[in-house]
């Protein structure tokens, strides 16, 4: 990851975005393509593969009896995890997950659980003693930037496709995954001092900040990430609400509601 | 969960999934479907569904872990925290670090790791959905995933399991038949037939041995079958005559880019009429140049007629033995270091074994 | 049909003396080692469809600072090697406390590859025509494989880049293509490339590179576009052509008949 930057590189993205454009020939505000698959791992309870240009994740969420936390004995669990896989990237390496993969997992776990996404009162089955496990797994297939929206993304995805197995584990009939809410991360990053959506790996590289905005159904947010060494203007950061709002409607209507 | 049917084979003969005792499952594959890798493949075989990838040659760190002659081969089997009906732990298990040694010395024999000293080929086989048989499943699809990224090899490796139910051998185990049957023998071999990898549990007669390795050697040249279609069907609608011409540019560029390049690139003013430039091409390439590359040449071949037969055959079992040692102390330390950091019990650690050995 | 689409291990002679790159000989009969076409004129070779860059003497290549040694740049050549460019090999006398005033990381340059060992240590130079630190302009990169078609038979089709988009063009073995010019040729002169790149007919690509870089319409049936080009142009190419074709031919004659004369 410590990977020299070709400083030509730096110089043609910083360029490009002082004309207001993009490597790929997007505006600062657009996304790549996104292609949205639901139910494609059987195995798995629920599971979403999601396409945002190359990148490439597949999030398999799996649920087990279990017990609660004592300070939430009537509440389900979530547990959420991401690796960057070796396979998804000439630049990760296998082991155990890095701050990276963990901050990137526990940014998508509280747009998940910040915005009550599941009902995780409907998830205790005997207070105190039993109750429902959610775990949410991404699987990083391919890196070509922004594998945290797209693991978000498909986070929701997969949540809205779950089953619990209530026979499989004898506790009554299967039913759906209660959930209430779709929340949708959108993040951007800072080239030369423009906040553009989307970044595609190359962008990334060059950039020394990210920010992650999720957003609920009603447009209020409910998680927030800075991420890297860079600062970011109050005028950015008001304008990147906006837009992680607009945007995340459209994603939220376009992807998720016919899920 | 003992779910045990009565019978695994009906009285014509066919398994529970409808297949004769000696056929696999259906096998699709895709090629190229990842674009950061240098090489991948996705394969589904019956229920499984896996997708291999292959970076390199590449730079290896640290530098202890180079071999001054050959490239290191690296494979990494690895399941989805979500491929299995019982979730396992993400991250390396003490089954998969035993696949992934035994798989990448599969693989061994065929790669021409000669031909990049010091570097790296790593292999990477993510297992998305299991349904028995993943390792042989992530061999053949690692395979095309090697092809695919341009990687110099003798020949494939094809694998597939005989196991035995109601006392029948069975080629390429389902799931109930792998949980519930009487014995397993996972099988790679190349074309020539010389077996790669070879593992076995449960209980076989030496006859039943005897036959299973046929059977397995019948099932891999149905796998090596489905691997040159996905390879030739590649290209299928491309006219041939186009790659053809190709190969021709690719020929004439290896002997006269020297002075092609000298000409185009390092000369302030390029010559406004082609045919000066190609005409310089063409005297210039006449003369020294052209002794270079045909004593280049030869070297090339000698070096392709060193490697033929016993000495190949040494040379790879020497690499091996090489290979045997220092991988598998790398992989354990990687293993140990990478359960040491995630799990929080070193008995959770076991159990998750367990499931994963269950699960295959 | 004598030459084909081929896999490793497939079987291409029975005559162990034709044997010649990508291929390996075993019990008297030559394979393929790779993905590729084979070739049976001359000798039986195979060219492989894709494949990292390995550095070979005399290449020029397109290299990235990535340390500072007290006497050596080191270089990521987009190869599985790193490359060593020793203070001495820097066109003027270098202190070696000031050598990062020169080149320091992250900035990219042409250099030739010197020498390469046969533990793959590999030696670069920048006492030579033609190398030199890169300020300005873009890298583009293509699969190796792929620099063939961009180079084209005796360098035409670099001559159509450089003609065409008003831009310099430097084509490093590696597969890092640097272009330099204004902003605009620059946008179209990547296009061209990774046109060139994407094709999978390289018939007549030459000329529809031409007519995309001269402002014709992308896409169009080539053949319908060379009626619709006038006549000075269509002629320019037509001569192209000819002498495309003339070189490819010298160079077929070359390569048919080297082992021979060699044998």
């Amino acid at each position: 990851m410590s990977e020299a930057i070709s400083r030509l590189k730096k110089d043609y993205l910083f360029n490009l975005a002082l004309k207001g454009q993009r490597e790929d020939g997007r505006g600062f505000d657009e996304v790549r393509d996104l292609i949205v698959e639901t139910n494609v791992i059987d195995k798995a309870e629920g599971s979403a593969k999601v396409l945002l240009g190359d990148t490439q994740v597949l999030v398999g969420v799996k649920l087990q009896v279990g017990s609660p936390f004592a300070d939430s004995a009537d509440k389900g669990v979530i547990i959420t995890s991401m690796e960057l896989n070796p396979i998804a990237s000439p630049n990760f390496e296998a082991g155990p997950p890095r701050e990276k993969a963990i901050e990137m997992a526990r940014v998508v776990d509280r747009g998940i659980r910040e915005s009550g996404a599941i009902d995780l009162n409907k998830l205790c089955i005997t207070e105190g003693v039993e109750v429902w496990i959610v775990f949410i797994d991404v699987h990083v297939l391919n890196d070509s930037g922004n594998l945290l929206d797209a693991a978000s993304i498909g986070a929701i995805a997969a949540l809205m496709t779950a089953t619990l197995p209530g026979e499989r584990e004898g506790r009554g009939e299967d039913v759906k995954l209660p959930i209430c809410e779709m929340p949708v991360s959108l993040s951007f990053v800072d080239i030369g001092g423009e906040l553009v959506i989307d970044a595609t790996n190359n962008e990334e590289s060059v950039s020394d900040l990210r920010l992650t905005i999720v957003t609920n159904q009603d447009g209020s947010i409910c998680a927030m990430q800075k991420s890297g060494p860079g600062t970011l203007s109050e005028e950015n950061f008001l304008r990147s609400v906006e837009k992680s709002r607009e945007i995340g409607a459209q994603i939220r209507e376009e992807y998720l509601l016919n899920i | 969960m003992s779910d045990k049917p009565e019978k695994f084979i009906d009285e014509n003969g066919l398994r529970l999934d409808g297949r004769r005792v000696d056929e696999i499952r259906p096998m699709t594959v895709e090629m190229g479907v990842l674009s950061r890798a240098d090489g991948s493949c996705y394969l589904e075989w019956g229920n499984n569904k896996v997708l291999a990838a292959v970076y390199g040659p590449r730079e290896l760190h640290p530098r202890r872990l180079q071999r001054p002659s050959e490239a290191l081969v690296r494979y990494r089997y690895n399941m989805a925290a979500f491929s299995v009906e019982d979730r396992i732990r993400p991250g390396p298990s003490r089954r998969s670090t035993e696949i992934s040694k035994v798989s990448g010395e599969a693989f061994e024999p065929v790669v021409m790791k000669q031909f990049y000293p010091g570097a790296v080929i790593d292999v990477f086989a993510e297992v998305l959905q299991a349904d028995a048989g993943t390792r042989t499943a992530a061999i053949n699809a690692a395979t095309l995933a090697l092809v695919d990224a341009g990687i110099p090899m003798k020949g494939l490796v094809a694998s597939c399991a005989v196991g035995k139910v109601d006392g029948q051998l069975v080629l390429d185990l389902n799931k109930p038949e792998d949980n519930y049957g009487d014995a397993d023998l996972p099988i790679a071999m190349t074309e020539d037939g010389e077996i790669t990898l070879l593992q076995m549990d449960g209980n076989l007669t030496a006859d039943e041995i005897a036959k299973g390795i046929e059977m397995a050697r019948k099932g891999c040249e149905q796998i090596f079958a489905i691997q040159k279609e996905a390879l030739l069907s590649k290209f299928g609608t491309t006219d041939e005559e186009e790659l053809l011409k190709e190969a021709e540019l690719q020929a004439e560029l290896a002997t006269s880019e020297d002075e092609a390049e000298d000409v185009e690139v390092v000369s302030e003013v390029v010559s406004e009429v082609v045919s000066e430039v190609v005409s310089e091409v063409a005297l210039e390439g006449e003369d020294d140049e052209l002794e270079d590359e045909v004593d280049e040449d030869l070297e090339l071949q000698d070096e392709g007629e060193a490697f033929t037969d016993d000495e190949v055959e040494n040379a790879s079992d020497e690499a091996e033995d090489l290979f045997g040692e220092d991988v598998s102390e790398f992989d354990i330390n990687e293993g140990t270091e990478s359960e040491g950091d995630s799990s929080s019990e070193p008995e959770d650690a076991e159990s998750n074994e367990d499931e994963g050995e269950k699960n295959e | 049909m004598d030459r084909n689409i081929v896999i490793p291990g497939q079987l291409l002679s029975e005559k162990k003396e034709m044997a010649g790159p990508g291929t390996y000989v075993k019990d008297g009969n030559i394979y393929s080692l790779l993905y590729g076409v084979a070739n049976f004129k001359g000798r039986v070779s195979v060219v492989p469809f894709s494949g990292k860059y390995i550095p070979s003497r005399k290449d020029f290549i397109i290299v990235k600072v990535i340390d500072v040694t007290p006497s050596n740049w080191i270089m990521e050549t987009g190869s599985p090697y790193d490359g060593l460019l020793h203070v001495s090999e820097f066109p003027k006398r270098v202190d070696s406390s000031e050598m990062r005033k020169f080149m320091d990381i992250g900035d990219s340059v042409v250099v030739r590859v010197k020498d390469v060992s046969k533990a793959m240590k590999v030696e670069l130079s920048m006492r030579e025509q033609g190398s030199k630190v890169l300020r300005q302009g873009r890298i583009i990169e293509v699969m190796p494989a792929k620099v063939p078609r961009v180079i084209g038979h005796g360098g035409s089709m670099v001559s159509v880049l450089k003609k065409e988009s008003n831009c310099d063009v430097f084509v490093g073995k590696n597969g890092r293509i640097w272009i330099n010019g204004r902003d605009n040729d620059m946008d179209r002169l990547t296009t061209a490339i990774e046109m060139i790149e994407s094709e999978s007919h390289i018939s007549g690509l030459t000329d529809k590179v031409g007519i995309f870089l001269r402002g014709g319409p992308e896409g169009t049936e080539s053949s319908d576009e060379e009626q619709l080009v006038d006549e000075e142009v269509a002629g320019v190419s037509l001569e192209d052509d000819d002498v495309t074709e003339e070189t490819s031919r010298k160079v077929d004659v070359l390569l048919e008949n080297d082992p021979e004369e060699t044998d």
